[in-house]
């Protein structure tokens, strides 16, 4: 039991544990996942628009956009944001006259890797989610008149959120184990600080562990939230009987 | 755009497309067979069966592969005296056998869920229609349970093959030089992200592409049911 | 103009109809749906639509208040033209403002209900008159309770449509046309999806629009409706108006063989 002790000295509030920045860099997890999941739902909305277009040009690049971004390694994504954002600030630095290397923030670079990937699945989703909408419960918009923005905030938006919510939760999931390949780029989340104490402490089994168990903790509750909510919007129809 | 330094990125990025296939063949196989395993488990292994096959579905669903594979190669390098007692130390040691080893136990969680899926696609009247015409145990579940299932799975079978190919890309950063390996030193070497990210991106593509076309070959010719165009009723 | 479609009587030439429909032609693909029909509805006219199963009824009903749009004819709702220019590939409103301005007073009664699933019964009936109309809200609510206690489902208004029977919903759905204020109610097979015995509760409801004197459009195969509670009937058969005229005169004396065998069938 002397095993169990010293783990939970390692891990724990006392002054040589480590609780407290495993807490805020959990904290920093969800932060970055948050936002990048919010980016992109903004993202993935405007290339549902260009999915569901009646122009072919629109709809070709959206699909092409998810092809890509479902294709390549998330962490390809990353590279090119952090490094590709770094050499971009630099050129802009260079026409205000600065020549140093300007580094692309880790959280931005984040939020934006974690939206354009997002994104593609997320319109995946809503696409999904329009479809299965019945046409005669817009074609009722419709005929009583509706113009089209109110038509999509009344009736469009909320029956596709609908729909569209147990897939967002998966991808929300996909989300946030994604947001520890973000630990490349020195964004000190969950798996950051964890190869910093490993580093420190020379246990990297017990902090791996701990990072495991508390990744685990987060999506578990999100699981139930998402869960929660689905049974909250979906009341009304007749499969909740 | 540089495309003297595109077509010498591309032949670089080649020599680590060996490693990217290697690695997903043998976690993709490997991980199938994990999965059967965890999913007869499941089945003949009554409620701890069960039990254990769905926690072991939960944590490797529900914790990032990275951290997955930082624990294997990392965290057990703690554990040397002990591994090396037990002969396992040779396989520990080796960056390579450790992503294909968190790859494989990854996947086999997803892999086992899809077959999950797949049996419970198989309805309790296509099973009732063949017990009464006399089927029971394996033939049944030969003839009629794993068609079913097995047509039922494909599609999402097909997607987890080409999510573990994008998977591998993890392994570099337990210092792996596959493609995303060499793609990202030439990126911080370099610092021209856009161009090596096109030459990668078109890589995996293209293997995406050709396993998806695969698939749906595969698809083709284990449904005929789909295929044939009943007679019209003009 | 084909002179066959044409219903104008003597003395109402001059005074404004709450719907006239003149020479609509629609095809879909190679198939011609519509081949110039000709229809007015006066104040207070409840007619019936009859034809068999691709006769073009619904789709002439869906061009009056434009979810389908003719590729050529006249539609005009209390004496107001649907504006309509040739598009690239086909017909199309010119304003699409003016279309939803005249949606706005035309109730729409679909075969297959279409409430809105994620609002209750309550908020599906003031969903248009609050959110399109701008009317207050809570004289929309008092009005609509008054609807729904109408068609006999007042006990129902904070319920999902995914809980109601099929009578209660199309039922619901004549409350939320009807919420509207409409000048004119369309019904598109209103008791086509129901099961025989939900049917006679929607018929009652709709008898007593009709009574109370409201202009209504009806597509239906309810032989008994038609021939009891309607002011005129027309019959189309692929794509054009076969017979029309008062029920008791049609019904008892068809001049079209058709029409006639057509009734028969029904039967």
């Amino acid at each position: 039991m002397e095993l169990i002790d010293r783990y939970l000295v390692l891990v724990g509030f006392g002054e040589t544990g480590w609780g407290p920045l495993l807490l805020s860099a959990s904290a920093m997890t969800l932060g970055v996942s948050i936002c990048g999941f919010l980016a992109g739902t903004v993202i993935g909305s405007v290339v549902t628009f260009m999915k569901l277009s009646r122009y072919m040009v629109l709809r070709w690049l959206a699909d092409g956009y998810t092809t890509i971004l479902r294709g390549v390694p998330d962490l390809l994504v990353i590279y090119l944001f952090y490094f590709g954002g770094s050499a971009f600030l630099g050129y802009l630095g260079g026409l205000f006259g600065y020549q140093g290397f300007i580094g692309m923030p880790a959280f931005l670079t984040g939020t934006l890797a974690l939206g354009v990937v997002s994104a593609a699945y997320q319109s995946e989703v809503f696409r999904g989610a329009f479809k299965s909408v019945a046409s005669g419960e817009l074609e009722a918009a419709s005929a009583v008149g509706m113009r089209p923005w109110p038509k999509f905030r009344r009736i469009v938006a909320p029956l596709v959120l609908r729909y569209a919510i147990p897939g967002l939760g998966n991808t929300w999931q996909l989300v946030l184990k994604e947001s520890a390949l973000i630990s490349v780029t020195g964004l000190v989340e969950l798996l950051r600080q964890s190869q910093i104490a490993a580093g420190s402490t020379r246990r990297p089994f017990e902090f791996y562990l701990t990072a495991v168990v508390l990744y685990l903790v987060i999506t578990w509750a999100s699981s139930i939230a998402f869960r929660h909510l689905e049974t909250r919007t979906m009341r009304g129809t007749r499969s909740s009987l | 755009m540089d495309f003297a330094f595109m077509w010498e990125t591309f032949l670089i990025l080649l020599t680590g497309l060996p490693l990217t296939l290697e690695l997903a063949v043998t976690s993709i196989l490997a991980g199938g067979i994990l999965a059967l395993l965890l999913s007869l488990f499941a089945v003949v292994g009554g409620p701890i069966g069960r039990g254990f096959t769905r926690g072991y579905v939960f944590v490797f669903r529900g914790s990032p592969l990275l951290v997955q594979m930082f624990l294997i190669y990392y965290g057990l390098g703690q554990f040397r005296p002990l591994l090396q007692e037990l002969g396992l130390w040779a396989i520990f040691r080796e960056p390579y056998w450790c992503a294909v080893i968190a790859l494989t136990l990854n996947t086999a969680a997803y892999t086992s869920e899809i077959f999950r899926g797949g049996l419970n696609a198989v309805s309790v009247q296509q099973v009732e229609a063949a017990r009464a015409c006399g089927m029971s145990g394996p033939l049944l579940f030969r003839r009629i349970v794993l068609p079913i299932a097995i047509r039922h799975a494909l599609p999402a079978y097909g997607n987890e093959v080409i999510l573990m190919l994008k998977a591998t890309a993890l392994a570099s950063v337990i210092t792996i030089m596959e493609v995303t390996g060499l793609a990202g030193k030439l990126i911080a070497d370099s610092f021209r992200a856009f161009e090596v990210f096109i030459v990668a991106g078109a890589i995996y593509l293209a293997i995406t592409f050709l396993v998806t076309r695969l698939m749906m070959i595969v698809e083709f010719w284990l449904s005929p049911h789909l295929r044939m165009r009943p007679p019209t009723l003009a | 103009m084909s002179d066959r479609g044409t219903f104008l009587t003597a003395d109402n030439k001059n005074s404004t109809a709450a719907v006239s429909v003149k020479d609509l032609r629609k095809r879909f693909g190679p198939l011609e749906v519509l081949k110039g029909v000709s229809l007015e509805a006066l104040e207070g006219d409840v007619i019936s639509i009859l034809g068999s199963s691709g006769s073009g009824k619904s789709t002439m009903l869906r061009c009056i208040n434009m979810l389908e749009v003719p590729d050529s004819g006249e539609v005009c709702i209390g004496g107001e033209m649907f504006r309509l220019k040739k598009g690239r590939h086909k017909t199309e409103p010119a304003d699409r403002r003016q279309v939803d301005r005249l949606r706005e007073h035309i109730g729409m009664v679909f075969q297959s209900f279409n409430l809105w699933s994620h609002m209750t019964i309550l908020e599906n009936v003031i969903e248009a008159p609050v959110h399109v109309q701008k009317r207050n809200r809570a004289e929309c609510i008092e009005e609509a309770e008054a609807l729904l206690e109408r068609v006999g489902i007042g006990d129902k208004r904070n319920f999902y449509p995914g809980h109601l029977s099929g009578g209660q919903q199309q039922r619901a759905a004549i409350a939320r046309a009807l919420a509207q204020r409409p000048k004119v109610m369309l019904f598109d097979e209103p008791t086509s999806a129901l099961d025989p015995e939900l049917v006679g509760e929607v018929l009652k409801v709709m008898r007593s629009l009709a009574e109370e004197g409201r202009t209504m459009l009806v597509v239906t195969h309810e032989m008994a409706f038609a021939r009891d509670v309607s002011s005129r009937v027309v019959f189309l058969h692929k794509g054009v108006v076969e017979e029309e005229g008062h029920p008791a005169e049609v019904f008892r004396n068809p001049k079209s063989e058709r029409f006639r065998q057509f009734l028969s069938n029904e039967r």
